[in-house]
């Protein structure tokens, strides 16, 4: 992702903003922050984020419906027309230094007056006996990714929200058969999502039920064994449980975050550091949207010229 | 592609078989609009880049000189004569950034994970990074730009592969892969998903890597 005609990023030079993540409040983070000719710079571990894992994205304004992978390329032509430099790669240590933030990763030092985190969200995993060993090998955690490859075959999605729903309807679209195994009632999908579940008749629900563990060969996934000790035959396994946010190194350098280990942020997508923001499926907001996401980290942009302007007299 | 730095040059395996009229016919369905696509690259270069198509069935000796079995694939040779990066896919979609972007690295241009494999390169055996991928799965870009890099960093140490399993689906069979992006380091290591670069270094080093900024 990184873009060569940009050249490589001085490790001697202070950035006005350093943001890290690569999904949609990162990308909209830094699309204002350029817009205000502040001098920044995007690490991401992944981009695109959650979202790109995404196979349609049907809610954000003024786009009637797309893939993740699409909107990320949408964003990445943004990003580019405003020669932001995006390089990939995990910072692994923050540290104030005078007026100033510097970053190191193990491939490079960086420095900044100030930080937006916008590193997201990981994939909740179930933990239960079998998953690790089958992942790659029938248990998923990305429809977009890995959907084709189990055309005809028999899948069961685990978890019961709108993504989950989702996962289930463009994995319909390749299996023969795909059940949605939730512990609770009744799905949590959006509206228009539940309808469509209910609409397709290769999904079947599996309600009031948890899988205690996944059961395979050497050529992969088997079956998934119930909490009533049903022995149910599946190919394959997606995992749609929600996600924990990546705050452990906002937590190191002293960010408050919450009981779900959220980054705690005010209306400015301020943290309780000076000069830290964060935004998206890292933050504390109770929405997790791509447009939410990009609505901190734009908010985050404006808050962070303001404060450069106290501290720096170009502006 | 003009603004490669210096002259780069690829070869690429089809299938291009000559007929008894003497025209040309490519047996490989991604083979015609894959070099399509390169020439385009090829001409909008001044000169710069050049794919020498060379095919299986009219030049065994360099099939066999340089193990390839499969079409299309894509060798990246260094002047030593190594083989830095070997393509065994038609990169199309999200595949065409990681492609484009080894050539430019490959030519010369500032490659970002170069300081800290050099710092580490004397703990690196001679490896293999196999990472198999599919057209439009989001995250295999990702992983496939720093397996590349990492091998035109490394001197010659780290060989990449680059699998289209959708095109070579007996690999992922005997791997095992039901899932893209799959890194394998060194027929051993097989990780699902996406990984970072110092996930990858590590496994290369089999250690903790070690950096001074």
């Amino acid at each position: 992702m990184y873009n060569i005609e940009l050249g490589m990023p001085d490790p001697n030079k202070i950035h006005d903003m350093i943001i890290l993540g690569g999904g949609p409040a990162a990308l909209g983070c830094a699309i204002y922050a350029a817009r205000f000719a502040m001098d920044i710079l995007v690490i991401g571990k992944v981009y695109g984020g959650l979202i790109a894992s995404t196979h349609i994205v049907e809610n954000y304004p003024a786009i009637t419906s797309v893939s993740g992978p699409e909107l990320m390329e949408m964003f990445r032509d943004h990003i580019n027309s405003l020669n932001i430099q995006y390089i990939s790669d995990e910072i692994r240590s923050i540290e104030k230094v005078d007026d100033h933030f510097v970053l190191k990763s193990y491939f490079g030092v960086f420095k900044a007056l100030t930080v937006c985190l916008a590193t997201g969200s990981e994939r909740r995993k179930l933990g239960i006996p079998g998953e690790e060993e089958y992942t790659g090998r029938g248990v998923s955690y990305c429809a977009t990714c890995d959907g084709p490859f189990f055309t005809d075959k028999v899948l069961a999605v685990i978890g019961g929200s709108d993504s989950a729903a989702k996962e289930a309807l463009f994995l319909a679209k390749h299996a023969k058969k795909v059940y949605i195994i939730y512990r609770r009632e009744e799905i949590r999908a959006e509206p228009i999502n539940k309808k469509r579940v209910y609409e397709n008749k290769k999904i079947e629900i599996i309600n009031n039920t948890n899988i205690v563990e996944i059961k395979g060969d050497e050529r992969g996934v088997k079956a998934v064994i119930f909490d009533n000790d049903q022995n149910f035959e599946v190919d394959g396994v997606f995992i749609e449980i929600g996600s924990d946010p990546n705050s452990e190194l906002a937590k190191r350098n002293g960010a408050n975050t919450n009981d779900k280990g959220e980054i705690i942020i005010n209306r400015k997508s301020e943290t309780n550091i000076p000069g830290i923001y964060a935004a998206g499926d890292v933050a504390d907001s109770p929405f997790k949207q791509a447009i939410t996401g990009v609505s901190e980290g734009v908010i985050a942009a404006y808050a962070a010229f303001d404060y450069l302007k106290n501290i720096k007299i170009e502006y | 592609m003009a603004k490669l730095t210096k002259h780069v040059k690829l070869k690429v395996f089809t299938s291009q078989r000559i007929q008894p009229d003497g025209s040309k016919v490519k047996v490989c369905m991604d083979c015609g609009q894959f070099m399509a696509l390169l020439r385009i690259y090829e001409e909008n270069s001044n000169g710069k880049l050049t794919f020498e198509e060379l095919s299986i069935d009219n030049n065994p000796e360099f099939a066999k000189r340089y193990d390839v079995q499969r079409v299309p694939t894509v060798l990246f040779i260094d002047d030593k004569e190594r083989e830095v990066i070997r393509y065994l896919a038609a990169p199309q979609g999200g595949e065409i950034q990681p492609f484009v972007q080894a050539i430019f690295a490959f030519a010369g241009a500032p490659n970002y994970y170069e300081a800290t494999i050099k710092q580490n390169l004397n703990r690196i055996k001679p490896s293999t990074i196999k990472v198999m991928v599919t057209n439009s799965c989001p995250y295999c870009p990702q992983v496939a730009t720093i397996a590349n890099l990492f091998a035109i960093a490394s001197d010659g140490k780290i060989r990449t592969i680059i699998i289209d399993i959708t095109a070579n689906p007996d690999i992922a069979q005997y791997y095992d892969a039901a899932g893209v992006p799959y890194t394998i380091v060194n027929d051993q290591k097989a990780i699902s998903g996406m990984v970072g670069a110092d996930v990858i270094l590590r496994s290369l080093i089999g250690g903790d890597i070690r950096v001074q900024y």
